[in-house]
């Protein structure tokens, strides 16, 4: 049986991001030119690819996978994980919860934080923001590297 | 003969489930068969694309409902 996989905030994985990690995007690219991520370092590998082109992510440096909510890019952390990458993570809540928080994105932020509180996670109306990239300083006391929390959705 | 069926309850699960009774109760084989829910223990076989059929410890199927063929197949192949 693999190991729980581990999950990390937004605010970890901008934090990451800055300092070297790859952000893997596994929507499929209608998705992504919609609304995608703004950070240094982003592959697009979508998960109709994912088996096939899973060989190219890099096994010596941290990756971080990402999706719309965080449930696609569970299942191609915890493929990776059986195909033996040890640096690999979970951004739980995905571009939805990315964009809440304000942080970087290209595009229509509004549609994608809409269209996650109708889908299966539900969820609060979002969080006001100013746009801006700043992590705020309660979100970082949350955002160790954990285990995947059992239950639920998302 | 144990076979369990990888998936997180869609209805291509049931139905694969479903049809691997109907078959192995059709031919008179007596199987265990469980079905398997959680991500992280489907993703233990490695399948990204369920629903996927799991025979004695060995993955032979991954993605859409298998045929009744190819069921009978495993089910023959087994009794032999």
């Amino acid at each position: 049986m693999l190991n729980e996989a581990k999950e990390v905030c937004p605010t970890t994985t901008l934090r990451m991001s800055r300092e070297g990690a790859l952000l893997v995007d596994v929507r499929e690219r209608d998705e992504i030119d919609s609304l995608a991520f703004d950070v240094p370092d982003l592959l697009v590998m979508p998960m109709s690819e994912f088996e096939q082109r899973c060989a190219e992510l890099p096994r010596d440096r941290d990756l971080v996978m990402v999706c719309r909510v965080g449930e696609r890019s569970l299942k191609a952390t915890y493929y990776l994980m059986y195909q033996g990458y040890t640096r690999v993570a979970n951004m739980e809540g995905g571009i939805a919860k990315w964009a809440r928080k304000g942080f970087p994105v290209e595009g229509n932020a509004s549609a994608a934080i809409a269209s996650a509180e109708t889908g299966c996670c539900g969820g609060a109306a979002p969080a006001k923001n100013n746009g801006g990239e700043s992590p705020s300083a309660a979100g970082e006391n949350c955002c160790a590297p954990q285990p995947k929390r059992a239950g639920g959705c998302c | 003969m144990d076979i369990k069926v990888l998936g997180t309850g869609c209805a291509n699960c049931r139905t694969t489930i479903a049809l691997i009774e109907q078959v192995a109760q059709a031919k008179g084989v007596a199987v265990n068969l469980q079905k398997v829910e959680e991500l992280r223990a489907i993703m233990s076989y490695g399948v990204m694309s369920t629903p996927g059929v799991v025979i004695d410890g060995k993955v032979v199927h991954a993605g859409g409902v298998p045929g009744r063929d190819k069921i009978e197949q495993w089910l023959i192949a087994k009794q032999a």
